[in-house]
């Protein structure tokens, strides 16, 4: 996916977004729950400093001894990271402590005893002389009888509950993995419903470019149907313009007609040799304006497309207006063709490739053409409309047959023609993505036989 | 023989009329549908050349019209517009021939020439009457084979009885045929003309038929 893309920048951003809020979630729910084990260790610190303070007294020394030994075996064990400890509350002075402390005193740091809670009990964390993490609680206390106050410091070893932290971390982490996911996917859903549209509008466009589709829907999304509205327009005027230019190029080669006619007729008239030069000039431009006239028509046809013409009919009238067109020469046009065969396209086109193949048929002919329609189907099993126009003349040989398609080329210059014909008809039916193909006749002469795309 | 050009572009209409007149036809212009549609209505020609893209009446309307009422003139329609939906439509509507533009004067002329003898009913382009024969092709007469000359009103006199050859022709009908629409119709000078062309062809095909006009035929010729 492109970094220039609709897609990314909401993906990107979002993603961005969602990746702040469950690292800044991570840590907080991290912190919360540190904080709740800290509570509930200085608890269990708070009920061990209450039993030393209930067995502490004064020894004769003066210094304060404890009567009892408590039950708890981990204050014995040495360096287990649980300690308690006496000192002067003033120097700091160890007096008396647990035997897990061995030689070692604990000197908490001076910051840490300045924040006290109600009871006077401050609360923090240090390390002991072994790297052990402890947590910390201190009170300071007058003993009974006495003036003096004392520092009653409790520790108890915090790094016994490292595996309760990390395994919540690790669910933490696998809970928040697994929402990040969730979120990323549901995102990608989100986007790609949110742009939809926007690629539907892409494929209807896509579908009026290549002649299949007329003008973009009207239900798009509010935020994107005035584009759509105002491309419909554009397209609109768009096929106006190429409309109102064919119809210009049409006309004025029309009206290029009459002039050339008067032209010619003046010119045919002298012996001068300017009039034979006029002559040869007036001929290219006819050629020019046939030239133009059909491609004219040809950029017309590109946005006829879901026209349907019945075969039948057209063949009949062409059959009809060649006999009259013939009527000197006593041919026969027989026409067969089925009723309801369709072709998916325009009338005109059909006339006009029909009616060259079949006058072409009769300039040739001796007595008779015979035109076919049929449905035929291709190797690849699709339905195709054949259209067959076979005379009894002269044919044209196999070597001769593929130039006879090409533009310009004509074989017999006896007989009236532009050359344009058959390359015209070949290009029509090309661009219908059918075929027009040359063959020997039945009868004798040339079989002209035309495939065209037809309406099932 | 008598033809009617409608066609509106000044210079091919005076061309088209030129070439039909050196080509030994009476020739009528009209310069848009309507006064084509009425001229074509109310004269009795033997030969139309008709544009299809006409100001105030289009082509084929005009044609549409003259079928409707009747009238079986030939008709030679001269367009620019070449697409075989209009040669449908023209054919429909009537047309006997259709040339479009542009097009070469011989052309028009050939095709004029084989309407008039289509529709008189005659295969070839020479017309023969015993010992006369008048090719329509190019305007030549001979009497035994050999040429004789005429002048183009009796030249234009021979070939419309020869195209109606052994059918009696009145006096007015020739007089319509002969002269274009504004000449003084006196049928006297016919019968001054029908003597002239007797004694320039020298045998005896043209008889009289009294009160009722003139006939070509072959019996009776002294030879």
């Amino acid at each position: 996916m492109r970094a220039n893309s609709l897609w990314f920048r909401l993906i990107a951003s979002s993603a961005g977004m969602a990746i702040i809020l469950l690292a800044t979630a991570a840590f907080l729910l991290n912190a919360i729950f540190q904080q709740a084990l800290e509570r509930n260790f200085d608890q269990r610190l708070r009920a061990s400093l209450d039993g030393i303070l209930a067995a502490i007294e004064l020894g004769p020394d003066g210094k304060p001894q404890l009567q009892t030994p408590l039950a708890d075996t981990r204050f014995s064990l040495p360096l287990s990271g649980w300690y308690w400890q006496i000192s002067a509350a003033d120097s700091y002075n160890k007096l008396a402590a647990s035997p897990s402390l061995l030689e070692e005193q604990l000197t908490p740091p001076e910051t840490a005893l300045s924040i006290r809670d109600k009871d006077g009990v401050a609360a923090f964390a240090m390390p002991d002389i072994q790297g052990t993490h402890l947590r910390v609680i201190e009170q300071n206390v007058k003993l009974f009888g006495g003036q003096k106050e004392y520092a009653f410091l409790v520790a108890g070893n915090f790094d016994e509950l490292k595996a309760e932290i990390s395994s919540f971390n690790n669910t933490l982490m696998a809970v928040l993995a697994a929402l990040g996911l969730a979120l990323l996917a549901a995102l990608l859903f989100q986007v790609r419903f949110a742009l939809k549209p926007l690629v539907d509008m892409q494929h209807q466009l896509n579908d009026i470019r290549s002649g299949k589709g007329e003008l973009l829907a009207d239900n798009f999304p509010r935020e994107i149907q005035p584009v759509a509205d105002e491309l419909n327009l554009l397209v609109e005027s768009n096929f106006e313009i190429i409309e109102r230019a064919r119809m210009q190029v049409g006309n004025l080669a029309h009206a290029l007609k009459t002039p050339i006619s008067v032209l010619t007729n003046e010119a045919s008239g002298s012996k001068n040799p300017l009039a034979g030069k006029v002559q040869e000039q007036l001929g290219v431009m006819r050629d020019q304006i046939n030239l133009y006239l059909d491609r004219a028509r040809r950029a017309a046809r590109a946005q006829a497309i879901g026209a349907s013409t019945e075969v039948e009919p057209v063949l009949q009238s062409l059959a009809r207006t060649l006999q009259r067109i013939n009527s000197q020469r006593n041919l026969s046009i027989k026409v067969e063709a089925p009723p309801n065969l369709r072709f998916r396209g325009e009338r005109q086109d059909l006339e006009e490739m029909v009616g060259n193949l079949m006058d072409n048929g009769c300039k040739w002919a001796k007595s008779s053409i015979l035109v076919k329609a049929m449905p035929t189907t291709s190797d690849e099993g699709r339905t195709w409309l054949l259209i067959t126009v076979e005379d009894d003349g002269p044919g044209i040989p196999p070597e001769k047959r593929a130039s006879a398609l090409k533009r310009g080329e004509r074989l017999d210059e006896s007989k009236p023609g532009s050359g344009l014909g058959m390359s015209i008809i070949a290009e029509t039916a090309s661009m219908y993505s059918g075929l027009l193909s040359l063959d020997q006749s039945g009868q004798g002469g040339l079989k002209a036989n035309l495939k065209l795309p037809m309406v099932a | 023989m008598r033809i009617l050009v409608v066609e509106d572009d000044k210079d091919l209409n005076r061309q088209l009329v030129q070439a039909l007149q050196d080509g030994g036809y009476v020739v009528d212009k009209a310069h848009d549908g309507e006064e084509g549609h009425f001229l074509g209505d109310t004269e009795p020609y033997d030969a139309i050349i008709l544009d299809l893209g006409l100001p105030v009446l289009d082509g084929v309307s005009v044609l549409e019209k003259w079928r409707r009422a009747g009238k079986k003139t030939p008709v030679l329609i001269l367009t620019a517009r070449d697409r075989w939906s209009d040669k449908v439509a023209g054919f429909d509507a009537g047309a006997d021939d259709y040339v479009t533009k542009p097009f070469h004067m011989e052309e028009i002329l050939a095709r004029v020439r084989a309407l008039v003898r289509r529709a008189a009913g005659h295969a070839s382009s020479e017309l023969t009457c015993g010992p006369v024969a008048l090719d329509t092709a190019n305007t030549k007469v001979t009497v035994n084979g050999k040429a004789i000359k005429l002048t183009s009103l009796e030249f234009r006199l021979l070939a419309y009885l020869m195209h109606h050859n052994g059918k009696v022709v009145s006096r007015t009908e020739l007089v319509e045929h002969l002269y274009d629409q504004d000449f003084d119709r006196d049928s006297n000078t016919v019968e001054v003309f029908v003597g002239r062309l007797r004694k320039k062809l020298g045998v005896d095909v043209l008889q009289t038929i009294r009160g009722m006009g003139y006939s070509m035929s072959e019996t009776g010729h002294a030879g």
